[in-house]
């Protein structure tokens, strides 16, 4: 029965059935095989309270925050304050891309809106530079992905509503590897500045660093204000995503004055569209939810391959190679839904902290965001920077290796990303 | 817009979408004020006992108003590729099975939510005893409904390429030139 279900939403996904769609229907035959028409009211039940997740409600505000932030000169006077650090290193721009990309995820928590804030300033910037096309994306595209490891960041949000475990640990866990990871982008940009022989921007003067810092100044407060509040267990990921959304449109629209309605407009409307993107995926997730977990599917998995080895470093191999594949063919968000509640009896099984397999997850998601055939950040790069995928695909794979280098780090040196975890909270 | 819609067709669509996005503009404004304006009151020391079965609510208001809207725009999440790469007479076969799978999930969605919307009678929301609980779940059977509507006001864009490459025309017209980039390619389409 479950292998004709799995058959019937590979089916519907392959005809480019949407995938939330694929999930609720898979869902709907089952209820029905099992326990017939009179079962099926149950259906109108279990998608309205699988959408009323309130830890998920961060997504739009920060979403929101995001596109405030990026329609009212914020992301602006961050990409001005990056030049000014570390713009005199040859390459600098590529490193402009890399640190401003890690203020602005500090923000806003979507690779996507990272990208495209980003990558319309920089890569015109680039170009007039001499960077080549396929580059100026790759470096964009791949910067971004630190935005999903560095806090706050959706996937880890959902993650969290999935697995039952602490959104707050799991930003902690991404500060260390989104720091090496961007620090090591960084020096892979400065290796390729030289072999082709890129400038530099311009000398280094503290006086601009000094004049672009007060400048940026009041952006630079937002994410301590937000990522102060939650980690210090002020509010939850949730109301500092509200905060987020006042800070943002209070240093947009009254500090710097540059949000207009249209911008606003626009910004509300992204955010409520993707969200309900991403909601109607997790409602229809939650119906699948039940139906599997009658049928005990998850536990039957997490026995069958603790049958086989019940080593850590064994299962963390099989989880990685698992979700790489899974991200070269499904969003991010729609990986997570389907995949975490299917392996968590597994990751428990074989003593995996959930804090540390969170941060396993959203690597190798975010490493499949730069991946096609699906790769929903490497795309937005491509069409930001008018260029395409494949040559961008080769120029990124320095890059990819980076993030691959990190992945490998954080699944085998838990340390690594649960170091800071266990001192603050454990 | 698409040679083939009729002025009535696209007349629908037109209102359809403004009304959508006039939803889900005044959710997600709704969402933030009730989260800032809790986390506030609480900070304050006078937690509102209604703040979160509000918000939670609102949520899933913003899920189906906003899903609808998303339909219209063809921005859900799938995967083209292979359709993408069909001959031109089994993609329209793939191209109306997955219409008609998408239509059948709504409905019967739409059905199932009516007939919670039965079983409701008499209940309230816990916070608030003076909205019953039948509102505050009507999102379901209505944003399946609109759901629908969307998608048969909104071409699927797989038969859009066949009808214009049929034509011998590229499938996606060239990006104007001179136009900044300064917005991701599809609002919605993008996961963050």
């Amino acid at each position: 029965m479950t292998l004709a279900l799995v058959g019937v939403f590979l089916l519907l996904v392959l005809i480019n059935v949407p995938i939330a769609v694929a999930l609720g229907l898979m869902a709907v035959v089952g209820i029905v095989a099992s326990g017939g028409v009179d079962a099926l009211p149950n259906v109108g039940i279990v998608m309205f309270s699988g959408a009323t997740k309130f830890p998920l409600i961060a997504i739009p505000l920060f979403v929101l925050a995001g596109a405030i932030m990026n329609v009212s000169g914020i992301s602006q006077r961050l990409v001005a304050l990056a030049s000014a650090v570390v713009g005199f290193v040859r390459g600098g721009l590529a490193m402009v891309s890399i640190s401003a990309s890690m203020f602005f995820a500090e923000i806003s928590g979507s690779a996507v809106a990272d990208v495209a804030a980003l990558g319309s300033i920089l890569v015109p910037a680039m170009r007039k530079k001499g960077y080549s096309r396929n580059f100026a994306a790759a470096v964009t595209s791949s910067s971004g992905t630190l935005a999903v490891i560095i806090p706050p960041s959706i996937p880890m949000i959902l993650y969290a509503a999935m697995s039952s475990s602490s959104v707050v640990e799991l930003f902690v866990a991404g500060i260390v590897p989104g720091v090496a990871g961007g620090l090591l982008m960084m020096f892979v940009a400065y290796l390729w500045a030289r072999r082709a022989g890129l400038p530099a921007e311009d000398a280094f003067q503290l006086g601009r660093v000094w004049r672009t810092f007060r400048g940026a100044g009041w952006s630079l407060l937002l994410p301590v204000v937000i990522l102060g509040g939650i980690m210090g267990g002020w509010v939850t990921a949730t109301e500092g995503a509200g905060l987020a959304v006042a800070a943002a449109l209070f240093v947009g629209g009254v500090v710097y004055r540059e949000l207009d309605w249209a911008g606003l407009r626009q910004a509300v409307l992204d955010s409520g569209v993707q969200t309900a993107v991403v909601m109607l995926l997790v409602a229809a997730s939650a119906l699948l939810g039940d139906y599997l977990t009658e049928a005990r599917i998850p536990q039957q998995v997490a026995g069958a391959i603790m049958g086989l080895t019940e080593s850590k470093v064994a299962v963390l191999a099989l989880l990685n190679v698992f979700l790489l594949a899974a991200g070269l063919f499904l969003h991010s968000a729609a990986a997570i839904i389907l995949v975490v509640p299917i392996v968590m009896p597994l990751v428990q099984a074989a003593g995996i902290d959930p804090v540390h397999f969170g941060l396993v997850v959203t690597l190798n998601l975010g490493i499949g965001q730069q991946t096609p055939p699906v790769a929903s950040v490497l795309v937005t790069a491509c069409s930001v920077a008018k260029a395409e995928i494949w040559g961008v695909t080769k120029a990124n794979l320095p890059f990819v290796a980076v993030l691959v280098a990190v992945l490998l780090l954080v699944t085998y040196a838990p340390a690594v990303p649960m170091a800071l975890v266990e001192a603050l909270y454990r | 817009m698409r040679p083939s819609d009729g002025p009535a067709l696209s007349r629908l669509r037109r209102l359809l979408e403004r009304s959508l996005e006039a939803a889900v503009a005044v959710l997600v404004a709704a969402l933030a004020l009730v989260v800032i304006v809790g986390v506030s009151f609480r900070q304050a020391g006078a937690a509102l006992p209604w703040y979160d079965e509000v918000a939670s609510v609102l949520l899933a208001w913003l899920t189906y108003y906003g899903a609808a809207l998303a339909a219209l725009r063809r921005g859900h999440v799938g995967v083209p590729t292979l359709v993408e790469r069909m001959s031109p007479a089994l993609r329209m076969w793939a191209v109306a099975a997955a219409e008609a799978a998408v239509l059948l999930f709504f409905a019967v969605l739409a059905w199932a939510g009516w007939q919670v919307q039965g079983a409701l009678a008499g209940t309230a929301m816990v916070s608030l005893p003076s909205v019953p609980a039948a509102v505050a779940r009507s999102a379901v059977p209505i944003g399946a409904v609109l759901f629908v509507v969307a998608q048969l006001a909104s071409p699927p864009q797989a038969l859009g390429a066949v009808r214009t490459s049929a034509k011998g025309a590229p499938a996606d017209p060239p990006p104007a030139p001179g136009r900044p980039a300064s917005r991701p390619p599809a609002p919605g389409k993008g996961c963050p």
